[in-house]
Order: structure tokens, then sequence, then C-alpha cells
């Protein structure tokens, strides 16, 4: 079992993801992981803090696996929220779409 | 179209100023989340998977040449240089800062634009026709009625926190556009006996986790009464809509659970005490509405037909894209444009900020300065010359945005999905971006015809997947995406919503699934003529579910 | 602990008690059938204020309940004992009374709350009330016709 702790700032909506130093990063890469009970504990306490402290908001506890490559969270939809969106969007999706055309 | 009086510029100003002064106590810890949560969504701004989200009204989809500009430098400055145009006729940005949002609805203000009421529980963006006062079919142009109502449901002191959100659409032809039975009030412009133009009202209708077509509570509500009977609708709703469970809040169940005979006496008897309050509309200012959308002064451009026909005889796709996205005007000289937000392959209802000025730039060479947002996630340039219409094309054309496809199997509506969407359960856009790619071919796709899919990736069905020819509903099952597939909805004059075909399909075998249905249809339909809708509504469902499950399923 | 604040400022005097300190007042039910005067009468959000109209001369006060920020029907209470039946008694809000909400309350005829929250407090103390003077509604609280569309007017400034 292997836990991060995650929220979105409040200030600008960014995802964010607590790190060993108790600062809210925007990587996942160098997220705190919680190996067991306790150490869940106090990330919940952490969070929970963070939030009556208006840091932070949406902040919740979510499973990741530790691969060689690095935390990988469970649910596509923390996937999703650490590697953003799985499409292309802007002007990237633009070039993406001139190029299928071509 | 509409333009702001001193009145409204004093109303949005003071707006503006009372929402960056809840931002900064939020920011001070003055406003729990909990509490800022129901103000900052009654002002369009939500918090999504990566960042918040705004969505900026465009009241019945709208919008001037200015104001397009306006959105393409917020999409520059603000955020990542592009916006999603949505199915209510808005337009959302998927990165702004929250410090950063007064100063966005500053920048609103001043070309006569906000947020308010695009999200919470309150009256939402009226919505109507895109082709509202040009289209050859209408009646009465919609758009008077939908300001009138815009301007009296802006910061209601009664009707702000509501049991769940209130979407009203008015539609001013017998064709609807305005897809008025699946939404909570729908009003329809009809003409009596004598004829005196009035409403044939609906109420109940939704998506949702609960689908269900409006019910009619009246024939013909004339214009004077429109805000009385609203008035009326909305206390009683306010009053007994459920508040128990967010899934049962919506005046849809009321009227289910009431019962449509009962509920109509609830408001009738309402509107007895309202029908001759202030509220009553005055002529004059009826008048004095409807003056704002008087018909463009359009000069006559006969020239176009032989230039049109010479045209498309030389250039295939430019012809594909006058029968697909061209529609008939009132002046026989003009059409209506359909500008596609569906590339092939691309993410539908999205812009970059460079594609906005340019469209702005258009609308004022060649669409008598207006443009509107369609709830298909399409723009539209309701006025433009036929003689007009070939450079139209060859600059829509050079800047991705002529494809032919308005109706067809690649005009796709899709919600975010799970790539923003806090609620999301599944991904949309990849799934709508597959099957455009698959389809894309412009024969393949006149050949298949009229065909409408509609992608959700939650049961909150904000990609419209209920009234989808084809709908896909996203899910998530077991940790992973789960498309369903319904169909025969429709969301026109014959509203109807669609049926679950069976299991759903894992993301890599849901195109197939759909080229199967589609296949299938090829088969059975009587001739080229006969749409899928028709196909499915003479054949039901078995010979497509047996298509796609095998004989025993369907059985 | 609770205040009671009026457009008037924080009131030293509170003769009906504070409800969320568990003053006693009727229930809609209880008043119907009541047949003494200057009644303090409560209404809960699910309660119907057309029982309360033949009994409004002899109200003093109706408290009318917002048991959480997002629970609107209190609104439409306040607006039709007002509009409707025309009483003329004081209206209280209690419950969840924030800062926000105070200008519609006050728009939909309601003219005295029983606050609670700091934050609402401490803004209130200093006279900031974020409401909007332009409205495209009628209200309960006596606002001018704005010199426009029939459905428009301008707060009441006194």
């Amino acid at each position: 079992m292997s836990k991060v702790l995650t929220a979105n700032k409040l200030i600008d909506g960014n995802s964010v993801w607590l790190n060993a130093q108790g600062e809210w990063i925007e990587t996942i890469a160098d997220a705190f992981i919680a190996r067991h009970d306790e150490a869940v504990a106090a990330l919940e306490e952490t969070g929970k803090k963070a939030v009556s402290d208006n840091l932070v908001v949406d902040v919740a506890v979510i499973d990741v696996k530790e691969t060689e490559q690095g935390i990988w969270p469970i649910r596509l939809r923390e996937r999703i929220r650490s590697h953003g969106p799985s499409v292309a969007y802007g002007y990237e999706a633009l070039v993406q779409e001139q190029t299928q055309a071509a | 179209m509409y333009r702001y009086d001193e009145f409204d510029h004093a109303f949005v100003k003071e707006r503006v100023a009372q929402f960056r002064d809840q931002v900064e106590r939020r920011v001070s810890g003055d406003i729990t989340e909990d509490a800022f949560k129901p103000l900052r969504l009654m002002n369009g701004l939500y918090l999504q998977l990566h960042a918040y989200m705004l969505r900026i009204a465009v009241p019945y989809g709208t919008m001037s040449p200015v104001q397009m500009r306006k959105l393409a430098h917020i999409a520059r400055t603000y955020d990542r240089g592009y916006g999603h145009f949505t199915t209510r006729q808005n337009i959302q940005f998927n990165w702004p800062k929250l410090s950063d949002i007064p100063d966005i609805l500053e920048e609103l203000a001043s070309v006569e634009m906000h947020a308010i009421q695009t999200s919470g529980n309150c009256i939402r963006n009226v919505t109507t026709d895109q082709f509202a006062g040009a289209a050859a079919d209408e009646i009465a142009d919609p758009r008077p009625y939908a300001e009138i109502l815009r301007q009296w449901s802006s910061v209601h002191p009664e009707f702000s926190f509501l049991p769940r959100k209130f979407k009203i659409a008015v539609t001013g032809a017998p064709h609807d556009r305005a897809a008025i039975q699946v939404h909570d009030i729908g009003l329809q412009l009809v003409k009596n006996e004598d004829d005196e133009i009035g409403f044939k009202v609906y109420i109940g209708g939704g998506q949702g986790r609960t689908p269900m077509i409006a019910k009619k509570v009246r024939d013909f509500l004339p214009e004077e009464d429109l805000l009385t009977y609203v008035t009326a609708i909305m206390r009683v709703y306010n009053l007994n809509g459920r508040r128990d469970n967010k899934y049962k809040a919506r005046i849809k169940i009321l009227v289910h659970e009431t019962g449509l005979e009962e509920l109509k006496a609830q408001i009738e008897a309402e509107w007895q005490h309202l029908k001759d309050t202030d509220l009553k509309l005055p002529d004059a200012d009826i008048d004095a509405i409807t003056k704002y959308f008087e018909k463009p002064n359009l000069a006559d451009r006969a020239e176009g037909w032989a230039q049109l026909a010479q045209w498309k005889k030389a250039d295939a796709a430019f012809s594909g894209w006058i029968q697909q996205n061209v529609g008939p005007h009132q002046h026989p000289d003009y059409g209506t444009v359909t500008i596609s937000l569906k590339p092939i392959g691309g993410v539908p209802g999205d812009a970059t900020d460079a594609q906005m000025d340019l469209i702005a730039d258009l609308a004022e060479e060649f669409g008598n300065h207006e443009i509107r947002v369609t709830h298909e996630q399409n723009l539209v340039f309701p006025h433009v010359a036929l003689a007009d219409l070939e450079p139209l094309y060859r600059v829509l054309a050079a800047n991705g945005l002529a494809t032919g496809n308005a109706g067809l199997v690649t005009d796709i509506i899709a919600c975010p999905g799970l790539d923003y969407c806090a609620l999301a359960n599944a991904r949309s856009i990849p799934v709508a971006q597959e099957i455009s790619n698959r389809f894309g071919d412009a024969e393949r796709q006149k050949t298949i015809g009229e065909l409408k899919i509609k992608i959700s990736g939650c049961i909150n069905a904000c990609g419209h997947h209920h009234v989808g020819h084809i709908g896909i509903l996203g899910v998530e099952k077991k940790g992973t995406e789960l498309y369903q597939i319904t169909l025969g909805g429709s969301a026109d004059e014959n509203t109807s919503v669609g049926q679950i075909m069976g299991p759903g399909f894992e993301p890599e075998a849901i195109t197939d699934a759909i080229e199967k249905v589609i296949d299938t249809y090829l088969e059975l339909r009587s001739s080229d003529d006969e749409t899928f809708i028709e196909t499915y509504r003479r054949l039901g469902m078995k010979p497509f579910k047996t298509a796609l499950y095998g004989e025993k399923t369907a059985a | 602990m609770s205040k009671i604040w009026t457009k008037n400022g924080f009131q030293s005097e509170n003769e009906w008690g504070y409800l969320s300190e568990g003053a006693e007042y009727l229930s809609v039910e209880d008043a119907k059938g009541s047949s003494e005067g200057s009644l303090a009468v409560r209404v809960e959000p699910a309660d119907d204020v057309n029982n309360l109209s033949d009994k409004l001369e002899s109200i003093a006060i109706i408290a009318v309940n917002f048991p959480a920020f997002a629970d609107g029907r209190a609104f439409s209470h306040a607006a039709l004992l007002r509009d409707r039946f025309g009483f003329k008694g004081e209206i209280r809000a209690f419950g969840q009374v924030l800062l926000d909400q105070v200008p519609l309350m006050l728009r939909c005829g309601i003219d005295s709350f029983e606050v609670s929250d700091e934050a609402t407090i401490k803004h209130l103390d200093a006279g900031h009330i974020p409401g909007i003077e332009h409205h495209y509604q009628p209200s309960m609280n006596e606002p001018a016709k704005a010199n426009s569309y029939s459905w428009r007017y301008m707060a009441n400034s006194g």
C-alpha cells in the first residue's frame, strides 16, 4: 500500500502533491509516499490543516504504485491529474490535425 | 443584437466588484471553501482536475466580433491559447488562476460580457436557435424574449439558491434547433388565431441520470405574461423541489412525482396572484427590446446565384461544404453558414486564439458583424451573401475551419470528459477523435448522411448522449473505462430518449462497435434517403443488437 | 455567540431570544391554533406560509430558517409573506446566515438577522454589505423604479 497526498492550490487551482519537506509541489515525481497507516494518518492531518489554512482545496489521499519510472497513480483520474490531459490541446492539437490531414 | 445601456453596464460593473471582494475574502480566509463554492459557481468558476475552469456566458449564443476578439485575448493572456465552446452556447477556459478571475471579468465587462449564472443552482444562460433572426422557417425571433429572461433572471433575489440548476430554452421555429423539450422550461413561439404572439410552454425536460421529455403546461401563453408565468413556475419549484437528493432535485422529478395536472394547478394558482403585478410586460418594453434585434439591412446580391453554381461545379470540396454547412436564409441572396469546430480528429468545440481572431475578422468582412455559438459546439455566421461564400470558404479552409461536416457523423458533441472534468468517469475526447478519424473520409460521411453522435463522460450527460441518434456514455467499471451505446435519441421537435443497446465496450473496441452499428444501418436502410434515425424508428433496436452482440442476446 | 443585525446595525436589545440558543418560537401549526396576540413564529423550510395567512395580525415576528447555505426556500417564504400577505411585522433569518446572502435576504423582505459566523459579524459591523444596487426584478424592501424597463429597479438607499 503506497499513498500520496494531493490537492489543488487555492490561489491558482493547479494540481499539487505534498513532498517530504511538507511543501506542495506541482509534479507527482517527488511526492512523499506513505507506506503504513501512521504515515497515511499524518498525510490526512497535513491535508486538513492545509485546507483550514486556505492553502489548498479538494485534498485527497490517493493510491499509487511505485515503479521504476516513478510514482504511478492507480486510478486513471489521478494519472490524468498528474500527467495532464491525454489529448493534445490548443496549438498542439491544431498541428496534429493538420499533420493527419496532410 | 442587444447592446448594454447604462443600467446594464453599471450592473455588471457592480457584479465584478462583488466577485472581486468575494475572492479577496476567500483568499484571506473569511469565507470557507464550502461557502465559497456556491458563490464561485454562480459566477461560472469551477475547480476541475488540473485547474480552475471559467465558463463565460454567451447569451443565447449571440456574439459580436469585438466580443470574440476579447475571448481570443483572454485565451492568450490568461489561459493556454484556446477556449472550448459548449453545448450551452457558452465558452469555457480550462486553465485560469483564481487570482486572475476578477481581472478577466473586468475585461469581459468592457465588451458587455460576463460569467453570471453559467453554473450553480440558479437560472442558467438562456439558450435558443443558432439561426434565430435568419432561418427561413422562423415564426418570430426568439432572442428578444431570451434577452428579457436573461435580464429578469440575473441575480434574482428569490431564485439564486434553487434545489438544482435551471435551464430555459426558447425557439421561434417549428423545427426545433434549441432542444427545448430537454430543458427545465421550454418555450416555443407560436401565433394564435388573432395573429398574436405567445408561447407554448413546456416544463420538466432534462437529461442527466433520469432523462425526461418535457410536458406541455400551456398551449398559448400571451407574451405579456412571460415573466409572471415563469416566476410562478420558479416559485412552485423553489418551494417544492426535492432537496434531499441532488439526483432528484431537478424540476423534472417534481413534475414526475407530483403529477403534471396537480403541478399545473399549483402553477396556475400561483400565477393568479402574479399575473397583474409589476412583472406583466408592457408592449412598449417588448417593442424596445425587440428593436435591438431588427432584421439587418441586407443589400440584394443576386449575382451570387450564378457565381455559386459555377464555384460548386469547379470544386467538389467547396460544393460539399455548401451542401452541409450552408442553410436557407430569409433573404434569398443569403445563407446561414456553420463554421465547424469539428475538424477530423480534432477536439470538438475547441478553438485557438488565432482562430477566434480570424473568425472575428471574417464576421466583419462577410458576416454582417454577427457570430453565433451553437449547442452542437460549432459557430455560425447567420447572414452571409451567396456571393461571398467562396472567398469566405477559402480563408476558413486555410485555417482548418472549413470541415464540411455539419450534421454528419463526424459532427460529434462531446463533453470535456475525464481529460478535464472533476465529475467525469471516462474520457470523451479521445473517443470522439477516433470515431472522427475512422469516418473522416468525405465521401463516406456523405453516404452515411445525417447522423448525430453525442458522447458524455459521465451520467450527468453534458455531452447529450441521451438525445444522440447514437449516444455514447462513458462509465468507470473496475477501474477502467467502459462505453455504453444508446440508439434512437433525438433533440428536435420529435424528441426521444435513446435506448441502451447492451453491455458496454472497452476503449479499444468502442469505435469498431460504432462502425458495426453504422454498417448495419447502411445495409438496412430502405433507400439512400432514409436517415439513420428513420431506419432506427422503422426497425427498432433488434437488428442493431443482433449485429453487435449476436442472435442470442438480441432475442 | 449570536448577534442580531438589522440595517441599523447590531441590536443590543433582543426581546425574542436567540433561536440558535433555544429561544421558543411557535411552529406554524401551533400558531394556527393560538388565540393569543404578539406571537413569535418559526417557519421551517418545508412549511407552507399560506397557513399563516389569516393569523398575521397577531404575529409580531416570523423567523425563517436557512438550515444550509444552499437551501433557498426561506427566500420564497419571506417574499410570499411580504408580497402576497402584506405582513408588516419583523421577518428574521436564522440558521446559516452568511454575508453574501444578506443583500438577497434584504431584497426578499427579511429585515433582521441572527448571525453567528464571525467573519459575517465583522463585515456587517464594518458596514460592508456586498450587494448590487441595480436590480432586474422587483424586491420586497421598497426599491425605486429605475427610469428604464418595467422590470428594473434601484436599491432603496435609505
